[in-house]
C-alpha cells in the first residue's frame, strides 16, 4: 500500500498520518508558546511606534467630498455689503446691551424681539441645572424660518452661543458671531430656496445653554435640568452650524468637530465647508493653530526646516489637540452637543485678528455652506464617521489609526493568557525515582483560584463605583478639602484585602496573585479594544497608560518594594483625584453634559489599576 | 458569599434583583444596555401588552402579525386586569420570582445530579445561585422583560422535576417503596408538564425533549461521564424501553394537546394562531435583529431562496439532537446541557437569556472544569460579545456611524464564542473518561501525573 502513487507525497511523511499531525500541531504550539515573550514586546513596541507614526504624512491621505449631493461652492451668493451693514446695526446693540450689563432675561428678550421684527416666530426659554451646579442658570433664544418648499420635516441650525469658546468659555464674549446669526436670519428670510427649516439658536452661556436647548428639543428630561418646554419645534435637525467670532476682524476661520464622549460629524460636512471658506478667499485651520509650532526650537536648523519634519510637528500639535477634546468626552465647543442626537455639526471659529476678514466673507461662507447642506436629500451618510484630522485638508482612515491600539492590546491579552497558562504549572520533584541520582524535576498542574480572582475583580469595580458616588456626592463638593480626605481612604482601603484572603502557599494551588493578574491583564486589553471603536483617543490613551504598567506587576518578596509598586500603581490609578480643578471639571461635564469620562475612571480605569495594585501585595 | 447560607444568598439575590428590576424601566434597558439582545418579537414584553389590549378589544391579536406569543398569556389576561402587565411592580415581581425559581431549580438539579435529595443543602448551592441571578445574560432580559425568562425557569423546572423522577433516585432505600414511586409519578407529571407548556412557549423545545426524556428514564441523575457505558434505564425490567417510551410520549402527548386546545379555546376555537406562534420559528416572518445567526442572512437572501435555506437551518439544528443523545447516553443531562448550547448558539429568536442558560448550566459540572481546554479564551470571546453588542447597536441606531454589518459581525463573534464553549464541552466530556491529566518532566517527556486537587 505504501508503494502506492500518490501525489505530493513529500508532503506525507510515513507513519501514522494522525500522530504525525498531532505532533506537528503540538510542534506548532510549542513554537508559538515559546516566543510569546518575544512576539509580546514586538506588538508593544509595534503599537506604540505605530501611534507615534499617526501625525506623519505617510499614513493620512487629503480629504474629498464623497457626497455627490453636496456641490459645494456651486452657487451665488447674494450676501452683501447691506446684510453687513444690518450685522454691525445689531452689534452695536449688543454692544450696548453689554455695557449696559443686561441681565440674560433681557438680553434674551433684546434677541427675541429682533427676531419677530424681523418676522420670524420666535421665542426664548429659561432653564436652570439643579443639584450640585445649582447656580447654572439662564435663557436662551430661538427663532424659526419655515420651508417656504416643503413642509417642516427637516431642520438645520445656525446656532451662537452668548460665550465664546476662547479658552473654554473663559468669559469672552460672542458678540459678532449672535450678530452674524441676527444679520443672517434677516437675509435668509427674502429667499425661498430653502428646503428645510432654518432654526436660529442664541444659547446662553458657553455649553449649559444649547445643552439645555437640546434636550428640550428633542424632550429628553435630564433630572437635574429644568428647562422650559419649547414653543417652537420643527422637524429632525440634520445638520448644525456653530459660529464663534470673539475677535474684532479675522483672519482664518478654525474648525472645531469634536463632540462629546468623543463622537465626530461626518467627514462630509467639514469638508464641504473648508472648501468653500478657500474659494471664497478665506485661509483655512484646523482648531486656532493658525502659527507654526514652536517647540521644535532645539533643533538644527537643517532638520528643523526640513519639510516632512515640519508637517510632523504640525499634525502632532493638531492631533494631541484632538485627543485632548476627543478622550476628555468634553468635546470642543458648542457644536459637540448636537452630536448626541446624531446631528452633524462643526464650529466656525473666526480666529481675532486685526484684518483682513470680516462679516462680508464669513457671510459668504455661512450662506453658501447653508446652501450646500440645503441641497441633501438625506442625512449625511456617504464618506467617514470613523477618521482622525491631522490637518484640515487632511486625515486617517480608521485602518491607517485604529490597528496602534489594537495591538497594544492584543499583547496585553497575549501576556494575559501566558500568565494564566503558567500558573496551572509548577515543578516539583518526581515521587518516582527513588534511586541514588538526584530526583527528575516534572512539571505538575495546579488548580487556579479563579473564584477568588473573580471576587476581587468585582470588588474592586464596585468600590470604584462606590467612589464615583461620593465623588459625585454634594456633601464632597461642599468641602474643600474633599480629595484631600478622599485620597488617602481610596488607597489605603484596599490594603486590607490581603488580610482576607486564606494564605496557602501549598504547591497544588496557584498564587492568586498570578490569576489576578492575568484577568486583569485580559479585562484590560478587552477595554481597550472595545473602546476603540467609540472613542479612539481615549483607548489610545488607556494603552498607554496601562500597557506596559500593567504587563509589568508582579508580587516580590520584599515588604517595602511591595509598598512601593502599591503606591506607584494607585498613584497611576485615582492620583487625579488631587487635581481639584480637572475633577471639578470632570464632574461639571458629567453632571450638566453627560459626559461619561469621570464615571468611566472611577468604575473602569480605577478598579484596573488597582487590581494591578492588588497583585503587588497579596 | 461561598461562606453564606443558600437561602440566603437566594434571598439577597432576589431582594438585589427586584429593586433593579423596580427602578430600572425597560426602556432604558433596551436604550443602554441590551438593545437589540434583550429580547425577539418572540418574546418582546411590549408585544405581548399589545397582544393582550388586541384581544381585550375583540380584536383577533395574531391577524396584526405582531403579537407571536402564545395563547395562554391571552387566557392569563382574562384573569387578570389589563393595566397590571404594565405596572413596574407587577413586572419585577413577576421576573424576580420567575428568575429565582429557575435558580431554585438550578440548585435542585445540582443537588439531585450529587445524589443528595432536594432539600439538602450543598456547598455549591450558593454559587449557582450567584451564577443564575446575578448574571449579565440573564438580568438583562428580566429587567427589559423578556418572556424569554419564563421560558427559562420552565425549562429549568422541568429538568429539575425530571432528575427528580429518575429510576432508583435518593431516598430510595429508607422509605417506603409505595410513597417514593407515588412521589416519582408526580415529578414525572409535573417535568412533562412544564415540557409541554414550555412547547407552547417556545418550539425549539422539542429539541430538547429527547435528552430530558432520557433522564426521566434513566437511573440516576449522577455524573457518568468519567465511566461511560450504554443508557441503563431505570425501570424493573431492564430489557424492554419501549412501553416506558411510549408512556412517556403518550403523558407528555396528552399534556401537550391539553394545552393546544386551551389555546385554541382562549382565541375561539381557531388555529390561525399556530402559523403565528409555533410556525414564526420555522418560516422566520420578523426580521427584527436579535442576536442570533439567522436574521442578516436572511435580509439578505434572495426570495426564491428563503424556503431553502429556512429548511437548512431548521434541519441543521435537529441534526445535532440524536448524535448528542447517542453519544452522552450515560448521561442525559449532560446530553441537555450541549443542546442548550447549540440552541443558544443557533436558534431562530435567541435572547440574552438563551446563552445565560447554557452559562449557567456549567455551573452544574464542575468535574469536566480540569479537562477544558481553552476555557479563559471562551470565556474572553463571549466577554467581547456582551460588551459590543450593544455598543455596536448603539453606533447604528442611535450614533448612526456604523450600520447593521458591525450589529451583525458581533452576532458572529457571540456564534463562535458559543462554538467554542460546544466544542470544549464535548471535549471534556468525553475527555474526562479517559481520565488523567498529563505531566511533563524535565526532558519534556509527557508522562501521566495524576495530581489531587
Amino acid at each position: 500500500m505504501n508503494n502506492r502513487w500518490r501525489p505530493l507525497n513529500f508532503l506525507r511523511p510515513a507513519g501514522d498520518p494522525n500522530l504525525a499531525r498531532i505532533k506537528r500541531r503540538k510542534a506548532l504550539l510549542s513554537l508559538i508558546a515559546r516566543r510569546v515573550s518575544i512576539l509580546k514586546v514586538a506588538l508593544f513596541i509595534a503599537g506604540y511606534v505605530w501611534m507615534l507614526a499617526i501625525p506623519s504624512s505617510q499614513l493620512d491621505r487629503g480629504v474629498f467630498i464623497d457626497e455627490n449631493a453636496l456641490q459645494p461652492g456651486q452657487v451665488n451668493t447674494y450676501w452683501n455689503w447691506q446684510q453687513v451693514h444690518d450685522a454691525d446695526h445689531f452689534l452695536s446693540q449688543l454692544e450696548f446691551l453689554r455695557d449696559s450689563n443686561a441681565t440674560s432675561e433681557q438680553r434674551s428678550q433684546f434677541i427675541m424681539n429682533q427676531f419677530v421684527k424681523i418676522g420670524l416666530s420666535a421665542s426664548t426659554q429659561d432653564y436652570e441645572f439643579t443639584g450640585v451646579h445649582k447656580g447654572v442658570n439662564g435663557t436662551n433664544a430661538y427663532a424659526m424660518l419655515s420651508s417656504p418648499r416643503v413642509s417642516g420635516a427637516e431642520a438645520m441650525v445656525i446656532s451662537a452661543s452668548w460665550l465664546s469658546r476662547t479658552n473654554e468659555g473663559d468669559g469672552t464674549l460672542n458678540l459678532r458671531g449672535v450678530a452674524t446669526v441676527l444679520a443672517f436670519s434677516k437675509f435668509v428670510k427674502q429667499y425661498s430656496l430653502w428646503a428645510r427649516d432654518l432654526i436660529f439658536v442664541i444659547s446662553d452661556g458657553y455649553m449649559d445653554g444649547m445643552q439645555a436647548w437640546l434636550s428640550a428639543y428633542h424632550g429628553e428630561t435630564q433630572s437635574n435640568l429644568r428647562a422650559q418646554r419649547l414653543d417652537l419645534t420643527s422637524g429632525v435637525i440634520f445638520t448644525a452650524f456653530n459660529i464663534d467670532y470673539p475677535g474684532h476682524s479675522l483672519s482664518h476661520l478654525g474648525i472645531f468637530h469634536e463632540g462629546v464622549n468623543g463622537r465626530l460629524p461626518n467627514q462630509d460636512l467639514i469638508n464641504s465647508f473648508q472648501h468653500i471658506a478657500r474659494r471664497t478667499g478665506v485661509p483655512v485651520v484646523l482648531y486656532d493653530h493658525k502659527d507654526e509650532p514652536e517647540q521644535l526650537s532645539w533643533l538644527p536648523e537643517a532638520i528643523r526646516n526640513h519639510h516632512e519634519i515640519k508637517t510632523y510637528a504640525a499634525q502632532a500639535r493638531n492631533l494631541w489637540r484632538n485627543v485632548g477634546y476627543q478622550a476628555s468626552g468634553r468635546g470642543s465647543g458648542v457644536h459637540g452637543l448636537f452630536h448626541k442626537y446624531r446631528i452633524d455639526a462643526f464650529t466656525m471659529f473666526a480666529l481675532p485678528a486685526t484684518g483682513p476678514h470680516g462679516f462680508y466673507s464669513l457671510g459668504r461662507i455661512i450662506e453658501s455652506t447653508l446652501r450646500t447642506t440645503n441641497n441633501l436629500l438625506e442625512r449625511l451618510h456617504a464618506s467617514f464617521f470613523f477618521y482622525v484630522m491631522t490637518n484640515f485638508d487632511r486625515f486617517l482612515k480608521i485602518g491607517n489609526y485604529l490597528p496602534s491600539a489594537i495591538l497594544i492590546s492584543v499583547a496585553m491579552m497575549f501576556g494575559g493568557l501566558q500568565v494564566w497558562v503558567d500558573a496551572a504549572w509548577t515543578k516539583r520533584q518526581s515521587e518516582e525515582s527513588k534511586g541514588p541520582e538526584p530526583a527528575l524535576m516534572i512539571w505538575a498542574r495546579r488548580r487556579r483560584p479563579v473564584l477568588q480572582a473573580l471576587f476581587i475583580m468585582i470588588g474592586t469595580h464596585f468600590f470604584g463605583a462606590v467612589t464615583f458616588f461620593l465623588l459625585s456626592s454634594r456633601w464632597y463638593n461642599s468641602i474643600s478639602i474633599g480629595p484631600l480626605l478622599l485620597f488617602p481612604v481610596t488607597s489605603l482601603l484596599p490594603l486590607v484585602v490581603p488580610s482576607f484572603i486564606p494564605q496557602n502557599r501549598s504547591d497544588s494551588v496557584a498564587p492568586l496573585s498570578l490569576v489576578l493578574k492575568a484577568f486583569n491583564l485580559c479585562l484590560s486589553s478587552t477595554v481597550i479594544s472595545i473602546i476603540t471603536v467609540l472613542n479612539f483617543s481615549l483607548a489610545a490613551c488607556l494603552a498607554v497608560a496601562l500597557g506596559i504598567p500593567l504587563s509589568a506587576d508582579s508580587l516580590s518578596s520584599n515588604k517595602a518594594v511591595q509598598m512601593v509598586k502599591y503606591s506607584a500603581y494607585l498613584g497611576l490609578g485615582i492620583g487625579w483625584i488631587l487635581w481639584g480643578d480637572m475633577t471639578k471639571r470632570m464632574l461639571w461635564n458629567w453632571d450638566v453634559l453627560g459626559v461619561w469620562l469621570l464615571p468611566f475612571l472611577c468604575v473602569v480605569y480605577f478598579p484596573l489599576t488597582l487590581q494591578a495594585a492588588l497583585v503587588c501585595i497579596i | 458569599m461561598l461562606s453564606l447560607r443558600p437561602t440566603h444568598t437566594l434571598a439577597l439575590c432576589i431582594l438585589l434583583r427586584a429593586l433593579l428590576a423596580y427602578w430600572i424601566s425597560p426602556s432604558s434597558v433596551s436604550s443602554t444596555a441590551g438593545f437589540l439582545s434583550s429580547s425577539s418579537p418572540l418574546t418582546s414584553w411590549l408585544n405581548l401588552q399589545e397582544g393582550i389590549y388586541l384581544f381585550k378589544r375583540g380584536i383577533d391579536p395574531y391577524s396584526g402579525g405582531v403579537f407571536r406569543h402564545s395563547p395562554l398569556y391571552l387566557s392569563l389576561s382574562s384573569l387578570l386586569p389589563i393595566s397590571i402587565f404594565s405596572n413596574p411592580l407587577f413586572c419585577a415581581i413577576l421576573f424576580t420570582v420567575a428568575d429565582a425559581f429557575a435558580a431554585y431549580a438550578l440548585i435542585g438539579i445540582w443537588r439531585l445530579r450529587q445524589g443528595l435529595r432536594l432539600t439538602m443543602e450543598s456547598s455549591r448551592d450558593s454559587l449557582l445561585v450567584a451564577i443564575y441571578m446575578l448574571n449579565p445574560c440573564i438580568f438583562i432580559p428580566s429587567l427589559a422583560r423578556s418572556t424569554s425568562s419564563l421560558d427559562n425557569a420552565c425549562l429549568l423546572g422541568a429538568v429539575m422535576w425530571a432528575c427528580e423522577a429518575c429510576g432508583s433516585g435518593p431516598g430510595g432505600k429508607s422509605e417506603n417503596e409505595s410513597v417514593v414511586s407515588s412521589k416519582r409519578s408526580r415529578s414525572k407529571s409535573r417535568s412533562l408538564l412544564l415540557l409541554a407548556l414550555r412547547t407552547h412557549l417556545s418550539t425549539d423545545t422539542l429539541i430538547l425533549l429527547p435528552p430530558t426524556m432520557m433522564l426521566i428514564l434513566s437511573q440516576d441523575p449522577g455524573s457518568r461521564l468519567a465511566s461511560p457505558r450504554g443508557f441503563v434505564p431505570g425501570t424493573k425490567n431492564k430489557s424492554t424501553l419501549t412501553t416506558p417510551i411510549l408512556v412517556l410520549l403518550a403523558e407528555w402527548f396528552l399534556y401537550w394537546t391539553l394545552l393546544t386546545l386551551l389555546s385554541s379555546l382562549v382565541v375561539g376555537f381557531g388555529s390561525g394562531w399556530m402559523g403565528q406562534t409555533w410556525g414564526a420559528s420555522f418560516t422566520l416572518p420578523d426580521l427584527t435583529p436579535n442576536p442570533g445567526v439567522w436574521w442578516y442572512f436572511f435580509t439578505e437572501m434572495f426570495d426564491h431562496f428563503r424556503p431553502f435555506f429556512l429548511m437548512v437551518f431548521s434541519v441543521h439544528l435537529l441534526l445535532y439532537v440524536a448524535p448528542v443523545c447517542i453519544k452522552f447516553q450515560h448521561d442525559p443531562l449532560y446530553a441537555f446541557f450541549i443542546l442548550t448550547g447549540i440552541l443558544s448558539t443557533f436558534k431562530p429568536y435567541p435572547t440574552l437569556s438563551d446563552p445565560g442558560l447554557f452559562m449557567a448550566l456549567w455551573g452544574v459540572f464542575p468535574e469536566v472544569y480540569k479537562y477544558l481546554r481553552h476555557p479563559l479564551v471562551t470565556f474572553l470571546t463571549s466577554l467581547h460579545a456582551l460588551l459590543l453588542q450593544p455598543l455596536f447597536a448603539h453606533l447604528w441606531l442611535s450614533h448612526g456611524t456604523g450600520n447593521a454589518n458591525f450589529y451583525y459581525a458581533t452576532t458572529l463573534v457571540g456564534a463562535c464564542s458559543g462554538g467554542l464553549a460546544l466544542v470544549d464541552a464535548c471535549w471534556a466530556g468525553l475527555r474526562i473518561a479517559v481520565g488523567g491529566v498529563e505531566g511533563v518532566d524535565e526532558r519534556g517527556e509527557e508522562k501521566e501525573v495524576v495530581t489531587q486537587q
